[in-house]
Order: C-alpha cells, then sequence, then structure tokens
C-alpha cells in the first residue's frame, strides 16, 4: 500500500479534556488511499476520540495531523476543507429528524458545495438505492428502523463525496439482527475502494474485510497488522489480552 | 492545536483561537456604545431639567396619604416612608396571596384526580376559564363587579362572623350605628384588598393547579393502588401518599408561580388598593424622579423575587432530601 | 362466580362517574345545585336585567377606538385582505401532502369551522344591531374567506412555483396594514395616538409576538453560547426582565427612554409601550427556546458540522428548527399571556381594548354597566387565547409526523 498516496497521517498526537483527563498520549497512525484501517481496543481507550479529531470534531494539544495533504490547524479554512472531504457515521445515527431522508442527504451539497438541488436530488436517489431504502426517501428518519436509520447517515456522507470515511462504531447502537445490513453497506463500499477508517468490535468485519487491524490502549496505537496476523499471532502483549476478553 | 510543520502563519481572522475572542470584542465594543450613548443622553437630558440623580428628595415630606397603611403613616412623614409603606401593603397582599393560591389550586389540582367526573371537570373548566383572561380584567371584575355591588348598612350580607358590606369586611364581631357598620372585634378588610387578593388568588389558584396536577400526573400509579390495596381511603391516599411525593415536581414549579404572582400583584392599582407602584406612580407625578423611582421599584421587585427563590430552594432541599 | 363483564350502558357510566359511592353522590348533588342555581342566575341576568346597549351603542369606538370616522375604509379594505390571505393560507395549509396521512380537501374540522365563522357573521352583527350595510360587510367579508379556502384547495396544489411566494404573503401584508392604518404613501396620516380598541390591542399583541421571536431566539442561543461575554449578557437581561412586573418596564418606557434618547428621538407613546412589551417577551421567549436547545442531542450538531456545514448553516437548518419544535407550546403559552398583557396599555393611559372600555363605562350614561363590559371583554379574550391554545396543539401534533413509527 505503500505506493498509492498518503490520505491521513496523524503523529504523536496527544490530548487533554478540559477536565484534565489524559485521553491521546501520543497517538500515530498513517492511512494510505484505499485502505480499510479498523481500530479496535477496550473501552476508554481513546479509539473515537482519536477519529474524532480527524474532523476536527475535538481538539487536540501536541503532535500533528495532516488529512488529504492539508495540515489540520487552527485555521478554520483549513477545517471546513478537511470536512468537505471527509465523511463520518455516528454511533446514534445523528440524522436530522426534522428532515425527510432526501433531505438529509441533500442538505449539505445544496448549503456547502452549492451544487443544483434537482442534480443532488438525483444522485441522493441513486444513493438510497445503493444502500437498499430508496422507497423510503419521503419518509422521516424516524420512521425508519436502526439499522435504516444508519444506512441513511452513510448514504448522507456519501452525498457529499468524500475522499475518506470515518466510522465511529457504527454498529454498536444497533438490535444484533440489524447489525449485517450496515456492515453489508460498509464492505460494499470498501471494496469500491474508498478509504476508511472504522472503530468498531466487529471481528468478522474487521478479518473480512480490514486492510489493517490497529489496536488502541490508553491513548496509544499498540500493534497494527494485517488481520489474519493480528488474529492469530498478535506480537503485543495488550493485544493477546484484549483478544482473550472479546474472544 | 499545533501542526508539526510550522507551514504558513495563520491570518488571524481564519484562526480557530481567536475567533470567539474577535466575536466577544466587536460585541464589546457595540455594546459599549450604545451603553454609552445612552447614559450620555440620559445624563444630558436629566441635567437640562435639573433632575440628576440624587436621593436628597426621599427625605422631604410626601404631601399625601396612603389608604390602610400596615406601616402608621401621614401626608407629613417623608418620600422613604411612603415608599416603605406601600412595599409593606405589597408584602401584606403577597404573602396572603401565597398562602391562598396555595390551597386554592392545591384543591383544584387534586380535584382533577377525584372519581367524580363532575369534580374533575369543575376543575378543568376552572383552570381553563381563568387562565384563557387576562389578570388585569378579572381585578376588575372582582372590584366593579363583586365588591363594589355589595349593599351597605342593613342590607349588608351577615353570615356568623363575617358581614360583607360595601364599606368593608368584617371579620369578628361588628355592629350597625346609624347605618353604618362598626367593628367591636375582630378584623375590618377593606374591599379594595379583598377584590385584589381574591383576583389573585383565583388567578394564581388556577396556574398552580396545573403544577399540582402535574405533580401528582408524575407520581407511579403504583402507588395508587398500594395505597388503596393498603385500605387507605381516597382523601387520605391523596394527603398521606400521592401529595408528599408529588412535592419533589411541584415545588420547583411553585417557584415560578409564586414569583409571578409576587409580579402581578403590582396591578393593585386596578383595585384601588394601595402597592407599591401605586406609591411610586404618586410618587413619580410630585417629584418627576423617573429615574430614582423606576430604580427603586426594579431594586423592591427584584428583592421579592430573591427571597421567595431563596425560601423556595429551601423548601425544595427539604423535601428532595426526604427521598433519601 | 365472577360477574360476566356487561357492556358499559349510558346509565352504568353515569352511575360509576358520578354516583360511585355516598360521598361521590353527596358532591355530585351539592354541585349540580350550585352551577344550577349560578346558570339560572347568570341566565336571568343575562336576559332580563343586564343591558346590552352599552356594547351595541360603542361596538366600533371597542374595535377601533378614535379611528377617525372618514378614514375608516382603509381598516375595511385591510380586513378584507386578511379574510383573503387567511383562507388562502388556510386552503393551502391542507392541500399540502404530508407523509402518512392523506390530504382530504374538506375534514370534518374545517366543515365545522366555515359553519361557525358563517354563522358568527350573521348573528354577530345582528346581536350588535348594526346596519344593514354593515351586516351584509360582514357576510362578505366571511364569504371571501371560505372563497379563497376552496380556490386554494382547489389549485393550490397545482400551482407548486407559486409556493415561495405565500410565504413571503403574510409580512407584505402586514407592512401593508401598517401603512393602510398609519397612512403614508398618499393616504393621510393618522398617528397612534388615535388608533384604539380592539385595533390597538392586536396591533400592539402582533407586532410584538413577531419581533419578540427572532429576538428571543437569538437570546437564547447567546445565553447557551461558549463564549463567556454572549453568555453573560444574555443571562443577565433575561433574568433582568424576568425578575420585573411588566407594568414597572412600562412605566421605564414611558418615563425614562424619553430620557435615553436624544430629543425628538423617543418614538411616541404607543410605540414605546409595543417595544416595551416585545423586549419583555422575548425574554420569557428565549426561556422557553433555551429549553428546545438543552434538549436537542449534541450529535445534532456535530453530525452537521462534520458534513461541512459552516456554524450559522448548522444554527439555521438543523439546530433552531428542532429547538423550536420542543418550545412550540411555552412559546405558544407565551404569545397568549402576551396578548392578555396588552390589558396593562391601559394602566399607562392607552386606549387599548379595556382602555376603551373604561373610557365608556366613565360616560354618564353607561354608568354601573361594568359587569356587562367586562363580560364582554372576557368572552373576546377567553375565545382568542383559546383558540391559540387549540392552534398551538394542531400545529404540535402536525409538525409531529417525522416521529410517529412506521404505520406500513
Amino acid at each position: 500500500m505503500t505506493g498509492s498516496p498518503l490520505m491521513i497521517e496523524a503523529r504523536a498526537v496527544e490530548k487533554w479534556y478540559p477536565n484534565g483527563f489524559h485521553a491521546l498520549r501520543g497517538a500515530d497512525l498513517t492511512v494510505h488511499q484505499g485502505e480499510v484501517v479498523v481500530i479496535m481496543g477496550p473501552s476508554g481507550s481513546g479509539k473515537s476520540t482519536f477519529i474524532r479529531t480527524f474532523n476536527a470534531l475535538e481538539d487536540f494539544q501536541k503532535g500533528s495531523i495532516t488529512v488529504d495533504g492539508i495540515a489540520l490547524s487552527n485555521d478554520v479554512r483549513h477545517i471546513d476543507a478537511i470536512r468537505r472531504e471527509v465523511g463520518m457515521v455516528f454511533q446514534q445515527f445523528n440524522l436530522f429528524p426534522h428532515l425527510t431522508v432526501l433531505e438529509n442527504l441533500t442538505l449539505a451539497p445544496v448549503l456547502v458545495r452549492k451544487r443544483p438541488k434537482a442534480e443532488v436530488e438525483r444522485q441522493a436517489l441513486e444513493l438510497l438505492e445503493r444502500v437498499g431504502i430508496h422507497e423510503q426517501a419521503r419518509k422521516y428518519p424516524g420512521q425508519l428502523s436502526g439499522g435504516q436509520q444508519q444506512r441513511v447517515a452513510i448514504a448522507r456522507s456519501l452525498c457529499m463525496e468524500p475522499r475518506i470515511m470515518l466510522f465511529d462504531e457504527p454498529t454498536s447502537a444497533l438490535d444484533p439482527e440489524l447489525v449485517h445490513e450496515v456492515l453489508e453497506v460498509m464492505q460494499e463500499l470498501a471494496e469500491g475502494g474508498m478509504t476508511m477508517v472504522v472503530v468498531t468490535h466487529e471481528v468478522r468485519f474487521a478479518r473480512q474485510v480490514a486492510s489493517r487491524v490497529v489496536l488502541m490502549a490508553e491513548g496509544q496505537v499498540v500493534e497494527q497488522a494485517p488481520p489474519e496476523q493480528f488474529f492469530t499471532n498478535p506480537q503485543h502483549e495488550r493485544s493477546r489480552q484484549f483478544l482473550r476478553q472479546i474472544g | 492545536m499545533r501542526s508539526a510543520s510550522p507551514g504558513p502563519v495563520i491570518p488571524w481572522w481564519r484562526d480557530r483561537r481567536l475567533i470567539p475572542w474577535l466575536v466577544q470584542g466587536a460585541l464589546a465594543v457595540v455594546l459599549l456604545v450604545v451603553v454609552a450613548f445612552l447614559v450620555g443622553n440620559l445624563v444630558r437630558n436629566l441635567t437640562a431639567a435639573g433632575l440628576l440623580l440624587s436621593w436628597q428628595w426621599l427625605g422631604q415630606p410626601a404631601g399625601f396619604d396612603v389608604a390602610e397603611p400596615l406601616l402608621p403613616f401621614d401626608a407629613g412623614m417623608p418620600y422613604w416612608r411612603g415608599l416603605l409603606t406601600g412595599l409593606v401593603n405589597t408584602l401584606r397582599v403577597v404573602l396572603l396571596g401565597l398562602v391562598g393560591a396555595t390551597l386554592l389550586g392545591t384543591l383544584a389540582g387534586s380535584a382533577a384526580f377525584s372519581s367524580n367526573a363532575l369534580l374533575r371537570a369543575l376543575a378543568r373548566g376552572y383552570v381553563e376559564l381563568i387562565r384563557n383572561i387576562p389578570l388585569l380584567l378579572q381585578l376588575l371584575f372582582w372590584y366593579f363587579v363583586v365588591f363594589l355591588a355589595l349593599p351597605n348598612g342593613a342590607q349588608a350580607i351577615q353570615l356568623p362572623g363575617l358581614v360583607l358590606a360595601k364599606s368593608g369586611l368584617y371579620l369578628g364581631r361588628a355592629a350597625l350605628a346609624d347605618g353604618v357598620w362598626q367593628l367591636q372585634s375582630g378584623l375590618r378588610i377593606t374591599v379594595e384588598f379583598a377584590a385584589l387578593l381574591t383576583g389573585l388568588v383565583v388567578f394564581s389558584g388556577a396556574f398552580i393547579a396545573e403544577v399540582v396536577r402535574g405533580g401528582i400526573a408524575a407520581v407511579p400509579a403504583g402507588q395508587w393502588e398500594a395505597a388503596r390495596s393498603l385500605g387507605l381511603a381516597p382523601a387520605q391516599t391523596m394527603g398521606r401518599i400521592v401529595l408528599p411525593q408529588a412535592l419533589r415536581v411541584i415545588v420547583p414549579g411553585l417557584n415560578n408561580q409564586y414569583i409571578s404572582l409576587a409580579k402581578s400583584s403590582s396591578l393593585a392599582v386596578a383595585c384601588g388598593y394601595t402597592d407599591l407602584y401605586s406609591v411610586a406612580e404618586t410618587t413619580l407625578n410630585q417629584t418627576g424622579r423617573a429615574v430614582e423611582v423606576v430604580l427603586i421599584l426594579l431594586g423592591s421587585y427584584l428583592v421579592i423575587d430573591l427571597l421567595i427563590s431563596a425560601v423556595m430552594n429551601g423548601v425544595n432541599r427539604l423535601v428532595q432530601l426526604q427521598e433519601r | 362466580m365472577v360477574p360476566i363483564p356487561q357492556p358499559d350502558s349510558a346509565w352504568r357510566r353515569v352511575r360509576r362517574q358520578l354516583f360511585a359511592s355516598r360521598l361521590d353522590g353527596l358532591i355530585t348533588v351539592v354541585l349540580l345545585v350550585l352551577l344550577l342555581s349560578a346558570a339560572l342566575g347568570i341566565g336571568h341576568w343575562a336576559l332580563s336585567q343586564a343591558q346590552w346597549a352599552v356594547i351595541q351603542v360603542n361596538s366600533t369606538l371597542f374595535t377601533l377606538g378614535r379611528y377617525p370616522l372618514e378614514q375608516q375604509w382603509r381598516l375595511w379594505l385591510l380586513t378584507a385582505l386578511l379574510a383573503g390571505a387567511s383562507g388562502l393560507s388556510w386552503g393551502l395549509l391542507r392541500a399540502e401532502p404530508r407523509a402518512g396521512v392523506n390530504a382530504r380537501p374538506w375534514p370534518r374540522n374545517d366543515r365545522i369551522a366555515v359553519l361557525l365563522l358563517l354563522a358568527l357573521a350573521l348573528l354577530l352583527p345582528a346581536a350588535l344591531q348594526l346596519t344593514a350595510l354593515i351586516h351584509l360587510r360582514w357576510l362578505a367579508l366571511a364569504v371571501l374567506l371560505v372563497l379563497a379556502r376552496w380556490a386554494a384547495g382547489r389549485w393550490g396544489p397545482l400551482r407548486g412555483r407559486w409556493r415561495p411566494l405565500v410565504g413571503l404573503l403574510w409580512p407584505v401584508l402586514y407592512l401593508l396594514g401598517m401603512v393602510l392604518i398609519g397612512g403614508g404613501l398618499g393616504l393621510s396620516p393618522v398617528p397612534p395616538g388615535e388608533w384604539g380598541g380592539l385595533l390597538l390591542t392586536l396591533l400592539s399583541a402582533s407586532f410584538a409576538m413577531l419581533l419578540c421571536f427572532p429576538l428571543g431566539v437569538l437570546l437564547a442561543l447567546g445565553r447557551r453560547s461558549a463564549l463567556p461575554l454572549l453568555r453573560w449578557g444574555s443571562v443577565l437581561y433575561i433574568e433582568f426582565i424576568r425578575g420585573a412586573p411588566l407594568i414597572t418596564l412600562l412605566f421605564l418606557g414611558q418615563n425614562i427612554l424619553g430620557f435615553l434618547l436624544p430629543g425628538g428621538l423617543a418614538p411616541d407613546r404607543v410605540w414605546r409601550a409595543a417595544w416595551v412589551l416585545t423586549f419583555f417577551s422575548a425574554a420569557y421567549v428565549a426561556e422557553a427556546v433555551r429549553a428546545g436547545l438543552v434538549a436537542l442531542p449534541p450529535g445534532q450538531l456535530e453530525a452537521a458540522r462534520s458534513l461541512g456545514l459552516a456554524m450559522p448553516q448548522a444554527l439555521v437548518h438543523v439546530v433552531i428548527p428542532q429547538a423550536l419544535r420542543v418550545a412550540l407550546p411555552a412559546m405558544v403559552g407565551q404569545f397568549i399571556i402576551l396578548l392578555q398583557d396588552t390589558t396593562l396599555l391601559s394602566l399607562i393611559g392607552l386606549l387599548d381594548l379595556l382602555g376603551i372600555a373604561r373610557t365608556v363605562m366613565a360616560n354618564p350614561a353607561f354608568l354601573g354597566r361594568n359587569a356587562e363590559v367586562y363580560l364582554v371583554l372576557a368572552l373576546l379574550f377567553w375565545c382568542c387565547c383559546a383558540a391559540l391554545g387549540l392552534g398551538s396543539r394542531a400545529l404540535e401534533t402536525r409538525l409531529n409526523t417525522s416521529h410517529t413509527p412506521a404505520k406500513a
């Protein structure tokens, strides 16, 4: 993968929360174009905080992050530029309940990218068809199941045509029987060549889809390896401990 | 946040750390300019009118009378004493109003859970009727239509221990002498005070009833069932089991209604009762000291509000403590 | 033996609801006797003792105050425009397709409303003993409203591209109404001092409602802001206003505003009062909106921001619409209080509905007719406030469609 361009480069990122909690303690990560990186780790290890720094939802105090060639700094213009290129899917879906499914998809492209509404709507309907819910386009999010809502959330991000997709525990809030429908959409997305960073506990997804699995513990990246190697022959004691716990 | 590669310097107007301060700085400048403009005008206009802020006039004799003062007061006393008398009159009606409105509101709020459908409908009707009619209109109604219409002299309504006449409400023993009622022992209430108090109690009672109803509705249904299965009568269930638990929800809501009642008492002037606001209005008309009078008014009501809040916070702490 | 459950007959229901126990029966009987005697007393008074001439003779005064007679055609025109616009909006609102609900051209509530409207247009002028000409005008206005409603419901859905114009209709109409009432643009001016009665009440209430709303939203956002100056400024303003009785603020507006502005810039007494009402209500609206903001999950703003929306865009399109939905009942409650609070204008010497009423009763010809006048005013306010409350509840259920689970 070293041949393809670098999409995310995080170096020695340190973050303290206002209450003094030291959440990230020198976390490093590089992600190349087309890679699917799955981040695992015990709760409280800073996984979510880490990927939330990639689109400036969380700030950090030390280290550096470069996304798609743009250095994340305090320049709001850079932050806006990065957010346009990075899509994010949340654990709680965070769909806008007062807008229809279609309006959820078209809101940002029309407002941020200033694209004509008719064109965006056409694209949105295509995306909804891709995630298998185009017949719900005129419904409100509250009328959909959790799995459907999360698929809409993925489509909403894709409608901005991002170059990178971040997933923050996308299936943790779902009923078990609905998890697979979201993972299927994510797998298709990965096969289409999207650069993805996924925080998840889904081992099967990691084994089948990830190009690399990263283990975080106590605000640091402890180990990263191809999934086969990570799950069968982990090098680090923390990894073995984690695998025993979830195993 | 810091970029490891030094990179180009961020223009200050795009720096995420500076933007909040820029916004606030701009706001502060605008506010300062507006305030300076207003205060500058105020000082200039007051100087021109010879009314620059001063409190000397408070010591001058007021020259007006206060009807039914609780504090002894006559026209020879200074303005500050007049205002104080008005404040005490306000406090009197507020305190009695709080007690009355709480009783009426609790009754009406509990009646919404009665097994008797007529009583429930009546409680609902009371709240819907009162809340949709302006308080000022209600006060005028009580004063002009109800209390001023009371007959005088021998035609007065005489009940055991209570005489209702246009010249006043006599609690205790009163006797008719030369067509005029004379209090022998007890209490005489003017119709002005009675109209104001009735109006405030009935109006606030409706709002308190809603607060009480909400509080009772928040008590889990299992509590009613448990009390009934223990053989408690409906009134006992309400008084001993449900209301004490509902208080946790009721007390914070009561605080708002109490403050609202205190502020509403400033409409006393509609019933001809002399309260703080009506003394202040007279004072302004005589002295022209608008700024000082408004400051005194706002300050007094603020203190009353804070007092009520402080007491209710204490009550709230007690109520919440009982849970543990 | 378990008793076989029997269908709840009307008699059984009455027994259970009113005479469940001996105490219940006693309460029912006592209340019935009291209510009946009160109803009889009021009915007897209203039909035989009350003298309704005070309302009939002064009906114009009650509605318009001392608005110049020869200029009153402007108000008729305005009422006609309002009736047309109401019918239009009503029809379009009904014609709008809603998720999950089939739009029917004339639902039951609408048929009842039309009947009520026509009955009112027929009976009210008769009760007030207005002249035949005015009687006819009111009837024509009612018919105009219903016709506009019908036309909008019939053709509204077809004219999709006209839809955005409807949103503009009301602001334009409001400005036009101001011109019609106050004069200007070639119309002879009628100073605010001559507006009175219901006109002044509705005008000051609607003015304050319109303006306190954006002001309240800004204050609520300020109070929730992360910027300390904004936050503390908003808190200070809101708590200062909420700590003071309205009458003292009106008093301040009448007596101090003149000192605060350079000579000649201070607005007319009526406008001062309207502005005080606006600033007063804004603080309460802000508290209602704040409750809506608090109820909003933080993920909503994060989602909007991570989609690249700038802060103002995120506020306008995501945060505020949702907060307003939660705040709606409390806000309408505040509007109802605002409408009632306009009566306080009479205490500072303005001739609103209540102010006019008091001048009418000071007329020796109508001395002692308090009960009739106050009763009519109370009825008027009650109907307006209850209608606002009903409308708010209807709007709430309508907006709530987004949260109902799928039926199919």
